[in-house]
C-alpha cells in the first residue's frame, strides 16, 4: 500500500531541491468527497496531498497547459514540473515523449503504484450510496475501500466500485517515472477487453441504433477532448474557425478551410467528432478513462476506444505507451503488416 | 388563485391539457432532460435536476435563423424561418431555473427583440415545482436573490405537500391553465396554507452552500481584473463547456452557414450556443484572440455573471442552481472562487 506520507516526503524533498517548479497532485475538494487536481508550489502546500480512490485524474493533461504557458511567456522558468501519476497515467507520458510533444526533461514523474487496486467509478458508487451521503473513500486492507458516510464507516470490496478500466488495466505499475512510490505487485488480469464483449457480440444493425441514439445526445461540450491528453492539437477539427490562423493568412486561406464538423448538435455532426476523434486516438489512448467519466450525458466513449485499441492491440501487436523509443504505430509499417481491411 | 390538487389528480389534469405541447424532466439512463412527453401520465416529477437546464425548449441549442437557396448566379433566394407558434407547458421548473428563464427574457426580449426566442416564449406556459430540498448539495439559490419556492419567471408554482399540490397561480396564463380543469382542483384551508409557509420557510434553511457579500463581491471584481488570481484559479480548468451550456442563463451564441450543397448553393443559416470556454470563442478573424488562456476565459465568465450583467440590468447573471459546481470535470465551484475574490488581497 502506498503510504500518503512518502508521497508528501518525496515531493517536499524535490520542491525543497528546487528540482521542479511545480507538482500536480491531488488534493481533497472541500465539499465534496472526489478529490481535485493540485497544483503545488510551496513546501507547506505538500500538505494538502491526498492519495485516495478517488484520485481519478489522469494529470499528464496539465502538461499542454504548461508547454502553452512557457511558449508565451518571455523568459521562462525552464525546470520541470512533477506530476503524480498511476500506471494508465505514465503511458500518456510515454505518447506524448514518443510524438515528441514533451521532452523527457520537462517532467519529474512521480509514479504512484495502484498494487491490486485502483479508483473508483462513480456510476457504480451511486448504484450502492447515496452520494450525497458520502464523506469520504480511502483504500482499506485487502483490497477493501473503506466508505466513509454520516451513519459510519463501511468496508466494500474494491472489485465492486472500481473503474471498469481498471479492471481491465495491464499496467498498474507505471511504465516510466522518476521516483516509484508503492510496490510492483503482479495482478494479471485476463479480461483486457472485458467491457468490449457485450457490444462486439451485436449486430451491426443493433450497433447503429445504440450509437445514434447515444451520439444524439451529444451536447457538444467538448469535455472528451478538453481532459484527453492525447487532444493536444493546435488545430481541431472541433473548432467553427482555423486556430492556426495569423495574422498574414489571407482571406482567400481562410476560406479554403476546410470545415470539418459543423457546430449543430445533430446525429450526422455528432457522429463525425466522435468518429474522427476515435480515429485520430487509435494506437494512442492509453485507456485512463477521462472521456467517458466527464460526459455530462453518459455517453460511453470507451468503447470506441477500447475498440482502437484491440484492433490496434490484434492487428499489429501494438500496445500504445509503453516504449517512448519506439515508433508510434501509425508512423510505422512492417511489410508483413496486415492487409485485409484494404478494400 | 391558490388551489390543492391531489396528486391522483395530476396526471386527469394533463390530460385535460391535450390542446398544448408539454415538456417535462424525463430520465434516461442516469440523465434527466427536459422532453416533449408524449403520455403525461407518465410524468414523474419527484427529480434531483436535469444536467440541461429548460432554456433548451426557449432558446434550442440549433435554431435555424433562414435557409437560402440560389437558382442563378445573379440570385439568391432567402426564406426566414420563424418558430411555428405552438402552445406549451413545461412542468416541473425549479424556481432557479424560472428564474433564469427571466433573466434570457431580459436579454432576448429587452432593447432588441429576438423573434426566435419570443415566439416560443409568448407560446410557453411555465409550471414550476418549490424544492422541498435541495436537489443538489450545490444549490445557493438564496445567496444569488432566489428561493428555493420563488415565483420569478413562473406561471404557476406548486409545492409538494406530500398527497396533494399547492398549486399557485402566478399569472393569468397560469390561471387558466387551472380553470381549464377547475374541478379537480380544491380549495386549501387554512391549516394548509400555514403548512405551506412552514415547508417553504424550512427549505430555505436546508441549502447549504453560501456567498457572503455578494454585492462587495461584485463591485471588487474590476479592482482584481489584472492579477495573478485568475491564473492561480483556472490551473485546473480543462477549458471544456459544461459550466457554460448547464447554465440557466448563459446565452452566447454564434451563427453559421451550413452548405448542403455548393452547386446550386443551397443551406441553411444557423445558430448555436456558443461558449467563453472555448479557443475559438469571438476570436478575430486576423488570428487575434481576445482571450488567449484558461485565465481570461473563467475571469470572463465570472465577471460576465457577477459584474456586467449587474452594471447593465442591476441583477446577477447566476440563480445559484449549482450546475456548474455539480458538473465540473475538475471540481471548480464558483461558489468558492467567488470567496476567494472576497478575500483577495493584491
Amino acid at each position: 500500500m502506498v503510504k500518503l506520507d512518502d508521497i508528501k516526503k518525496e515531493c517536499k524533498s524535490i520542491l525543497e531541491e528546487g528540482k521542479v517548479k511545480y507538482i500536480v497532485g491531488y488534493k481533497r475538494n472541500n465539499n465534496y468527497y472526489m478529490s481535485i487536481p493540485a497544483f503545488i508550489e510551496k513546501i507547506e502546500e505538500t500538505d494538502q496531498l491526498i492519495w485516495d480512490p478517488t484520485c481519478v485524474y489522469n494529470l499528464v493533461r496539465f502538461l499542454r497547459d504548461e508547454k502553452l504557458r512557457k511558449e508565451r511567456q518571455k523568459t521562462p522558468d525552464t525546470r520541470p514540473i512533477g506530476v503524480i501519476v498511476k500506471g494508465c497515467d505514465s503511458r500518456a507520458i510515454n505518447v506524448l515523449l514518443q510524438e515528441k510533444f514533451i521532452k523527457r526533461e520537462n517532467v519529474y514523474i512521480i509514479g504512484v503504484a495502484c498494487e491490486k487496486s485502483g479508483v473508483i467509478e462513480k456510476k457504480k458508487l451511486r448504484k450502492k450510496f447515496n452520494e450525497k451521503n458520502i464523506k469520504q473513500i480511502e483504500f482499506g486492507k485487502d483490497n477493501n475501500f473503506i466508505i466513509t458516510t454520516e451513519k459510519g464507516k463501511t468496508t466494500i470490496s474494491a472489485e465492486e466500485i472500481l473503474a471498469e478500466r481498471c479492471i481491465e488495466c495491464n499496467n498498474n505499475t507505471p511504465v516510466i517515472y522518476d521516483v516509484l512510490l508503492g510496490e510492483k505487485v503482479e495482478r494479471s488480469l485476463s479480461e483486457h477487453f472485458r467491457s468490449l464483449e457485450k457490444f462486439e457480440s451485436i449486430s451491426t444493425e443493433e450497433k447503429w441504433n445504440f450509437w445514434k441514439k447515444e451520439l444524439d445526445k451529444c451536447i457538444r461540450c467538448y469535455a472528451c477532448r478538453s481532459v484527453c491528453p492525447m487532444c493536444y492539437c493546435d488545430e481541431c477539427i472541433a473548432d467553427s474557425i482555423s486556430l492556426a490562423v495569423k495574422p498574414d493568412t489571407t482571406a482567400e486561406e481562410k476560406a479554403q478551410k476546410i470545415r470539418w464538423v459543423e457546430k449543430s448538435p445533430v446525429s450526422s455532426e455528432n457522429f463525425s467528432y466522435h468518429l474522427i476523434r476515435a480515429l485520430h486516438l487509435a494506437g494512442r489512448c492509453i485507456d485512463c478513462g477521462e472521456c467517458e467519466r466527464v460526459c455530462p450525458v453518459d455517453i460511453p466513449l470507451r468503447y470506441l476506444n477500447k475498440k482502437m485499441e484491440k484492433e490496434a492491440s490484434e492487428q499489429f501487436g501494438y500496445t500504445a505507451g509503453l516504449d517512448p523509443e519506439k515508433p508510434a504505430l501509425v508512423s510505422d509499417f512492417k511489410d508483413d503488416d496486415p492487409q485485409d481491411f484494404i478494400i | 388563485m391558490q388551489m390543492i390538487l391531489s396528486k391522483m389528480n395530476f396526471s386527469s389534469w394533463l390530460k385535460k391539457l391535450n390542446s398544448y405541447r408539454i415538456f417535462a424532466p424525463v430520465k434516461s439512463g442516469e440523465v434527466w432532460s427536459y422532453e416533449l412527453v408524449e403520455k403525461p401520465e407518465n410524468i414523474i416529477l419527484d427529480y434531483p435536476n436535469t444536467i440541461i437546464p429548460p432554456k433548451k425548449v426557449l432558446f434550442p441549442q440549433r435554431e435555424v435563423l433562414l435557409e437560402f437557396e440560389s437558382s442563378s448566379e445573379q440570385e439568391i433566394k432567402l426564406k426566414e424561418v420563424i418558430p411555428e407558434e405552438t402552445p406549451s407547458v413545461i412542468f416541473g421548473i425549479r424556481s432557479c431555473d424560472a428564474s433564469g428563464l427571466a433573466k434570457l427574457e431580459k436579454i432576448f426580449k429587452g432593447g432588441f427583440e429576438d423573434l426566435y426566442f419570443s415566439k416560443r416564449k409568448n407560446q410557453t406556459i411555465l409550471v414550476g415545482l418549490a424544492c422541498n430540498i435541495p436537489p443538489s448539495p450545490d444549490c445557493f439559490c438564496t445567496s444569488v436573490g432566489g428561493s428555493p419556492y420563488s415565483k420569478d419567471g413562473l406561471d404557476i408554482l406548486m409545492t409538494d405537500m406530500g398527497d396533494e399540490y399547492y398549486v399557485e397561480s402566478v399569472t393569468e396564463e397560469g390561471e387558466k391553465l387551472i380553470e381549464s380543469a377547475i374541478g379537480l382542483f380544491n380549495d386549501p384551508e387554512e391549516n394548509v396554507k400555514k403548512e405551506l409557509e412552514k415547508i417553504h420557510l424550512e427549505s430555505e434553511k436546508k441549502i447549504k452552500r453560501y456567498i457572503k457579500d455578494i454585492d462587495k463581491i461584485s463591485s471588487k471584481l474590476p479592482e482584481i481584473f489584472e492579477t495573478e488570481f485568475w491564473d492561480k484559479e483556472s490551473l485546473s480548468c480543462i477549458l471544456c463547456g459544461i459550466c457554460t451550456y448547464s447554465c440557466p442563463v448563459c446565452h452566447c451564441f454564434d451563427i453559421n452557414d451550413e452548405v448542403i450543397c455548393t452547386f446550386p448553393l443551397k443551406g441553411k443559416r444557423v445558430r448555436t450556443w456558443d461558449n467563453c470556454q472555448f479557443p475559438d470563442f469571438t476570436m478575430h478573424s486576423s488570428g487575434h484572440n481576445p482571450r488567449p488562456d484558461k485565465a481570461s476565459r473563467l475571469r470572463q465568465r465570472i465577471m460576465h455573471k457577477f459584474n456586467y450583467f449587474n452594471e447593465n440590468c442591476m441583477e446577477l447573471l447566476c440563480t445559484g442552481c449549482g450546475r456548474c459546481i455539480s458538473k465540473c470535470p475538475v471540481g471548480i465551484d464558483i461558489v468558492e472562487v467567488l470567496e476567494k475574490v472576497r478575500v483577495y488581497e493584491k
